[in-house]
């Protein structure tokens, strides 16, 4: 054997094809052709249309004609390609452009076991990567649902909290203060438990979803939607929505689903909110059940717009996703639904009504299982003595926000029990447009809000303040307060976050963290020390005229009364612009003694008025009453201390009698 | 017949070559298999009354293991970009991946398919990111490789692109 024939023999069985390029695109083989290149091509023309039978060496020829032109030390290689023979066997092939002896040559290889170990190692990593992004996404999936458990678990909570502390301020007798007692250790032995499981539910999210008892769980879909329509039919009433629960036709029928009570329960919750976001006063919500083979299905159905049109089914279940009209909160509630009813092997869906409305839907299977066991009664324990929570040193001036009418109330009261200024605001729109109309030394923001969260508000009042003088000191109230989330409300705006659900002394000390509070906030309530009218100020002002002062005193304890009388009257109508003028009026008239309280609450009702937002009117409207009364009650002190002079000693020039019949014509 | 030449672009496991099994061989597969090196396929279809042949480049999706070669695109006529509904990291390298081929190949006819609409209750396209699609003004459409949905409605969305 020649040397040439042990090359090309060597060649061959390393499944080389070694062809001479002749141009346009054609080649002629110079050594023995290997098998699979037959496969692949006709080999039988001379030269071979190599390039037109293969776009990709077509493509490669650019490369390789530019090297043949000039050639380098620089491999030139074309990355791997697979042909595809006519059976479907797939052949990986690397090409090499050469220069030998002279002649314009390309080697074509086909990779094979080194190809196919390249794949594996690829197949591998990608595999790798996929799963790693499925268990991020998981993580995620689960950091949501133990979102919506904290946020959920807190607002009764918190709820509770604060009207047992109310209730202890009341005069109660000894037996209900020991009930009351025992009350409290319940439900902060409740707080200790839920924060304990939840720690634990953070620690380890394999455990957070327990699917063997859940699959074992069985629950009675009908009481579980009468039970949601029960705990919201007081919403609904507020809001002139009806609720009705559609009866089964058949009464003996069993609805029992592979489900757990409580999540079931919130399920239903969730989809009956959502139902009221969009239902108008005077429409109806309905609640159905209905069998479907191996399924039971329950559906909502509300009078409201219906779906909306750029948004399918899917998207209205998916994460962070909130209506265009602002009436979601954090997005999360049709997610949670989703998740855990495709968790219990279910399906979730909506529609829109052909009339109007629309109906959001879900289907379970059936379980024969006996009913999910009732949750343990709460362990009794003797009540410790608890130390009463301390106000708050000083009265300021809040702002409270929170969605959650209950706790909205309970805390303002609260607060306002000890002596400070409260305004309510129920979203977080709300919240902004009273901080633009009045300042407050303290706001406090729940974290959640329909429209503009709590972040969102934060964020808006720090840029308000950029470049002023002025700083508010703003309370985050959260449900979430790891150290993430702490960090992020911080990043947002927040000097601090109260976690939810709070007790009075937890509020206490989120409100005495404030720094001092600067004199613009003189509008505090100071019940001890009643404002007192600096008189020689006001007679120096008009240059010592005692009579002066008496008639202004008369004349302003004639008119305020009554001026005081218009707004409240303009506030009843509604009327902002009136009202607007009328605080406008009065607040002149009260700067003339200088009562600075006074002024200021008549300013802030007359931005109020201006604002077109009379919502926190009429918590300055009372305030101003009182800080009228005190003034009203100095000045009649001051008048009658220093009672005017008898008419008779004032010289009074008198304009001579009109003589009868002189008219001028 | 005419011929025109097509490459599928987009990240690595978004379905390309599933896509192109599907257009050309009608037939689909749930194991995901990587993508090494390049596959070409032809497809000869008929639009707008015109014969002509698809010259389906399916080249690997880019990753921190494979990166992309542009001389691929050259003579490419248009490409379909590829995303994954379930993972936005995809999609924004879909917005990557049109930014270079403008930069190296220059503006050339494509469609954005956002693949793997029969999950698309996984889809992680959020109303911010449907803004920043609404305001890029592209052909966008839905697919799934696997029930077929949207595929040949690409293809041929394209087809026209490239035919003008």
């Amino acid at each position: 054997m020649t040397m040439p024939d042990v090359l090309e023999n060597f060649l061959a069985q390393m499944g080389y094809a070694l062809l001479e390029y002749r141009g346009a695109g054609a080649f002629v083989p110079i050594a023995t052709l290997p098998g699979w290149f037959k496969g692949l091509w006709d080999s039988s023309s001379n030269p071979i249309p190599l390039s037109e039978a293969c776009p990709f060496l077509e493509n490669f020829l650019f490369e390789a004609e530019a090297f043949w032109e000039s050639p380098s030390a620089a491999l030139c290689q074309s990355e791997t390609w697979v042909e595809k023979t006519p059976d479907g066997h797939e052949i990986p092939l690397q090409a090499r452009a050469l220069f030998l002896g002279g002649k314009r040559v390309l080697a074509l290889c086909n990779p094979g076991a080194q190809f196919h170990e390249q794949v594996q190692m690829l197949q591998t990593a990608r595999n790798a990567l996929l799963d790693h992004e499925r268990l991020a996404r998981e993580i995620q999936k689960k950091e949501i649902l133990l979102h919506c458990i904290v946020h959920d678990l807190s607002q009764p909570l918190s709820v509770m909290h604060v009207a047992m502390d109310c209730l202890s301020e009341e005069s109660l007798s000894e037996r209900s203060k020991q009930f009351l007692t025992l009350g409290k250790l319940a439900s902060n032995q409740q707080e200790t438990m839920i924060r304990d499981i939840l720690h634990t539910f953070s620690d380890d999210l394999r455990a957070s979803l327990n699917a063997g008892t859940e699959e074992n769980a069985s629950t009675d879909l009908l009481a579980c939607a009468r039970k949601a329509t029960q705990a919201l039919a007081s919403t609904f009433e507020a809001k002139r929505v009806r609720l009705t629960v559609t009866s089964p036709d058949d009464p003996a029928a069993q609805w029992l689903v592979r489900a757990e009570e409580s999540r079931l329960q919130r399920i239903f919750s969730n989809l009956l909110e959502n139902a009221l976001r969009y239902s108008p006063p005077g429409s109806q919500v309905t609640v159905g059940l209905e069998s479907q083979g191996e399924f039971l299905k329950a559906y909502v159905d509300d009078q409201g717009p219906g779906l909306p049109k750029d948004l399918r089914p899917e998207q209205i279940f998916g994460l962070f996703m909130k209506g265009k009209q602002g009436g979601g909160k954090a997005g999360l509630g049709l997610y949670f639904c989703r998740i855990t009813v495709d968790r219990w092997g279910g399906s979730i869906s909506c529609l829109s009504l052909p009339e109007k409305g629309s109906r959001f839907w879900f289907r379970l299977p059936r379980a024969a299982g006996q009913p999910a066991q009732p949750a343990q009664d709460v362990a009794k324990i003797a009540a410790p003595a608890t130390p009463e929570p301390q106000p708050p040193p000083r009265p300021l001036r809040i702002l409270f926000a929170d969605d959650q009418p209950d706790i909205r109330t309970l805390t303002c009261h609260q607060l306002k029990r000890v002596g400070h200024r409260v305004v309510a605001a129920r979203n977080g729109s709300e919240a902004l447009r009273k901080i633009r109309a009045c300042s407050f030394d303290i706001i406090l923001l729940d974290h959640e809000m329909p429209g503009m969260n709590g972040d969102e508000v934060a964020s808006a009042v720090r840029k308000r303040e950029a470049g002023k003088n002025t700083r508010s000191f703003l309370i985050a109230c959260s449900g979430n307060s790891g150290p993430e989330d702490v960090a992020r409300l911080k990043k947002a705006g927040f000097d601090t976050v109260l976690s939810k659900p709070f007790q009075l002394e937890d509020l206490y000390r989120a409100l005495a963290a404030a720094p001092a509070v600067a004199p613009a906030t003189a509008l505090c309530r100071k019940p001890s020390a009643p404002a007192q009218v600096a008189f020689s100020s006001v007679l120096a002002r008009i240059g010592g005229d005692a009579q002066l002062l008496q008639r202004m005193i008369r004349t302003f304890l004639h008119d305020t009364p009554k001026r005081v009388t218009s707004i409240a009257a303009a506030l009843r109508r509604n009327n902002a612009e009136e009202l607007a003028s009328l605080a406008h009026a009065l607040k002149g008239s009260v700067s003339l003694f200088g009562a600075e309280p006074a002024r200021k609450l008549a300013q802030d009702l007359q931005e109020l008025g201006r604002a077109g937002d009379l919502s926190a009117a009429p918590t300055l409207l009372n305030s101003l009453q009182e800080e009228i009364a005190n003034l009203l009650g100095n000045l009649r002190g001051y008048a009658k201390q220093n009672p005017a002079r008898p008419r008779s000693a004032v010289t009074v020039r008198r304009k001579p009698p009109r003589k009868r019949g002189k008219r001028r014509r | 017949m005419l011929q025109k030449k097509i490459c599928m672009l987009g990240s690595f496991a978004v379905g390309k070559t599933s896509l192109v099994r599907r257009f050309v061989e009608s037939i689909y597969s749930d194991v995901y298999q990587t993508t090494v090196g390049v596959k070409v396929d032809k497809k000869n279809v008929q639009v707008n009354g015109t014969d002509l042949t698809l010259v389906l480049w399916d080249i690997y999706g880019e990753d921190d293991y494979q990166k992309m070669h542009w001389t691929y695109l050259r003579g490419a006529s248009g490409y379909l970009l590829v995303a994954d509904g379930t993972r936005k990291a995809t999609i924004d390298k879909a917005f990557s991946l049109e930014q270079r081929v403008r930069e190296e190949v220059g503006v050339i006819p494509f469609v954005f398919v956002i693949n793997k609409c029969d999950l698309s209750q996984d889809w992680e396209v959020d109303s911010a990111l449907q803004a920043q699609l609404t305001e890029k003004n592209w052909n966008l459409l839905r697919s799934s490789a696997k029930t077929g949905e949207g595929v040949e409605e690409a293809f041929a969305l394209l087809t026209r692109k490239i035919l003008g």
